[in-house]
């Protein structure tokens, strides 16, 4: 190691250093990709379409039919098993909904309706006052 | 003996050599080929479009108005249909219009079977092979009150599914 010549030394460090940053900056690129991608991929696989769709075509239907008997009312009925066959054949979902006694609260009258929604992978419940 | 000088100038350079493989590596396998089946970021974008286009066409546009997609459904007015959903999805302040296509289909239910009616048909740009996405809406008909019978649909009242497929091309 004797009599090394130590010449130039500035320019080998700064070869190191571009070639660490490039590392680094290639890193980055590789990740954003995948992070792109994974969270369109979620984006699509959650029905979150699927399950704000149904709410509304359950509130219009509490609008128009209030929390009648199913079984006294044959246009209820209709109504509310067309959503729960068409579901399941075109959506893959089993659906189910109750409309219960209208309960005063917060200083308004509102259905309680209970909402259950799962298509095998995204199970979804809920319980919202319908004014 | 072996001459052993420049042994640190032979460690750095394998050292930089090893660091520039990797590099080169790194930016090599960043390069990704662009397949159907990688499309998933612009179909996200081209679904939350279609079904924010059936959202306001759902929406009637004032108090006790007439809501569009009701109407074109009771009319069985799929060319009205079609022309006001891509006028939608081409609003825009600016720019060219987009190369959007679509067909779609109603479903009802008569007695215990599923049924489908098709309200647009696809046009000459369906090979079948487009990377299209599927938006859908719940419409809910009031009872028919004209005499003539709604077709296909029925009289009574009832809750149809909407969907419409879109495309580019």
């Amino acid at each position: 190691m004797a009599c090394m010549n130590e010449e130039g030394q500035w320019i080998v460090l700064m070869g190191l250093l571009v070639a660490v940053g490039l590392f680094f900056l290639a890193l980055i690129i590789n990740q954003s990709a995948l992070v792109g991608q994974t969270t369109a991929e979620g984006v699509l696989e959650f029905p979150k379409n699927d399950i704000r769709d149904l709410r509304e075509a359950i509130f219009d239907y509490v609008d128009k039919y209030g929390n009648v008997d199913a079984a006294g009312n044959p246009s209820a009925k209709a109504v509310r098993d067309d959503i729960i066959a068409i579901s399941l054949d075109r959506k893959n979902a089993v659906v189910d909904f109750k409309v219960k006694d209208r309960i005063y609260i917060s200083g308004q009258w509102a259905y309680p309706v209970e909402i259950h929604y799962n298509n095998g992978v995204t199970e979804y419940d809920e319980t919202v006052y319908r004014y | 003996m072996v001459n052993d000088s420049g042994q640190l100038y032979t460690m750095e350079g394998i050292a930089a050599g090893l660091v520039m493989l990797l590099t080169a590596y790194l930016i090599l396998s960043t390069t990704s080929i662009y397949t159907q089946g990688d499309t998933h970021i612009p179909d996200m974008q081209l679904e939350q479009l279609g079904s924010d286009v059936l959202a306001m066409m759902d929406t009637p546009d004032r108090e006790g108005g007439k809501n569009q997609l009701v109407e074109f459904i009771n009319e069985n007015n799929g060319g009205g249909f079609k022309d006001k959903f891509l006028e939608y999805c081409n609003a825009k302040t600016s720019g060219d219009l987009d190369t959007l296509h679509m067909s779609a289909s109603v479903t009802y239910r008569k007695e215990d079977r599923i049924e489908e009616h098709q309200l647009v048909g696809p046009d000459e740009t369906w090979t079948g092979r487009e990377s299209a996405v599927r938006v859908t809406r719940w419409v809910q008909l009031d009872q028919h009150q004209q005499l003539s019978p709604r077709q296909p649909y029925g009289q009574r009242a009832q809750a149809v599914l909407v969907e419409v497929l879109l495309w580019r091309a």
